[in-house]
């Protein structure tokens, strides 16, 4: 039983988070393993899409009507989000991220990475290292302020003290917490799901992750629709203003 | 129980050694790669989202097909209306055409019978005219030839009293039954 217990902590411990695969480029130390599997996801993204757009049918026909559902489906959410009038635009983008989002999350749900043994660290979704969402986030950050530049011009500053100049500095900290948020959110989602996953693999190895595993499918397909859909959201907000006064003044 | 923890604990090993033998390799440990897992759930998501990914892009599918059709039916009936719209026009043109032609012609017709008509009219026109000048003209001239003898026998009746004197009337009447004798 005492032996139990102490080889019980060992397996545990070699769990720890925070073990990378470093590439030294210049003087940055990057997290190869994250860089391998985005490579793999965008590799397998762009072939899709060259797969699907090389034999263009009237009637789409297997991948093409696969990746034509996807772009429908993203489309959705750019115009749930933007509205009719301004989706187009940052379809590209919304889209973008919501597919680089969700088939990273499920590479990481789905593909036995383990299989293939490191120097340091492990393959996993490039969505669990907290450098991948805040990047995301970021890009976020900067596609809204683009937009609201873009729409309004220096205007655009009028939101933050648009309904009163009380609530300047929330306006101000709302910027940072945007990008906060969004990337928490993801990381952590991601991150916790696997580590679950890995817990319960070394405690039980057999059939007790499987209801977390697929959980985890499910929760990681929510992540990518709920970072696309804030970011849509964000941008709409940008382009938008504050409430509905913008609309009033137009 | 014992048994398990060693187990655990030779996975532990492998794994502690893996990380820190460096270097890349394949890791063919079944269990520490979660191996069973992943094609199980693999398995539960093909088996599953198939069912579900197929129907939704065979409806997909199949409304894009229909809706295809369906505008290929529309685009061609279209193009029969077109056509027989077309048809249409052109037999409407010719029917224009020969209508035109008609009304040509018959004003071409209308055109010289009124120029006839007219011509007859001013030819019966002069005729009564001048018919009209010959009777006036020989009216004329009985009333003027009968002015004249009225006119003579009032001169006639004027100076008769004073040129007739017996010997003169005698003459006359002695002429006068000398004409008859003689005759």
């Amino acid at each position: 039983m005492l032996s139990f217990l102490t080889s019980f902590t060992l397996p545990l411990a070699s769990l720890e988070v925070g073990h990378h695969f470093y590439w030294q480029i210049g003087n940055l130390k990057v997290h190869g393993q994250v860089f391998i599997v985005s490579w793999i996801v965008i590799g397998l993204l762009v072939f899709a899409s060259i797969a699907a757009t090389r034999n263009i049918q009237r009637v789409p026909n297997g991948i093409q009507n696969l990746m034509e559902y996807a772009l429908e489906f993203v489309r959705e959410i750019a115009k749930n989000q933007l509205g009719e009038k301004e989706y187009r635009p940052w379809l590209p983008f919304i889209g973008t991220l919501f597919l680089f989002i969700f088939v990273s999350n499920w590479s990481g749900a789905l593909v036995p990475w383990k299989l293939i043994k490191l120097p340091e660290g492990e393959l996993a979704a490039p969505t669990n290292d907290i450098n991948t969402t805040v990047a995301l986030a970021l890009l976020v950050s900067l596609a809204y302020f683009y937009a609201g530049f873009r729409k309004r011009g220096l205007g655009y500053f009028g939101k933050y003290i648009q309904p009163t100049p009380i609530l300047l500095p929330i306006a101000v900290l709302e910027d940072f917490t945007k990008p906060l948020s969004l990337s928490f959110r993801l990381f952590g989602n991601i991150l916790a799901d696997e580590l679950v996953v890995a817990v319960l693999v070394l405690l039980v190895p057999l059939f007790v992750p499987l209801p977390v595993m697929l959980l985890g499918l499910f929760t990681s397909a929510i992540q990518a629709l709920v970072f696309s859909t804030l970011a849509g959201a964000y941008i709409h907000e940008a382009l938008e203003g504050h409430g509905g006064e913008e609309h009033g003044e137009h | 129980m014992s048994m398990t923890g060693n187990f655990l604990w030779l996975l532990a090993e492998a794994g502690t050694e893996a990380s820190e033998s460096g270097g890349f390799g394949i890791n063919f440990d079944i269990l520490e790669t979660n191996l069973i897992n992943l094609s199980i759930v693999i398995g539960i998501l093909v088996y599953f989202g198939r069912g579900f990914l197929g129907k939704v892009l065979g409806d997909r599918r199949s409304t894009i097909a229909t809706a295809i059709r369906e505008a290929e039916e529309r685009r061609k009936q279209a193009a029969a209306a077109l056509a027989d719209e077309q048809q249409k026009l052109a037999q409407a043109q010719q029917e224009a055409t020969r209508i035109r032609a008609a009304a040509q012609e018959r004003a071409t017709a209308t055109r010289a019978a009124i120029l006839a008509q007219a011509e007859r009219d001013i030819e019966r026109l002069r005729e009564t005219a001048s018919q009209d000048v010959n009777t006036e003209r020989d009216r004329a001239i009985a009333e003027l030839r009968q002015r004249i003898a009225t006119l003579a026998l009032q001169r006639a009746e004027a100076e008769l009293p004073s040129r007739l004197n017996d010997e003169v009337q005698n003459s006359i009447i002695n002429r006068s039954i000398a004409m008859f004798g003689g005759a």
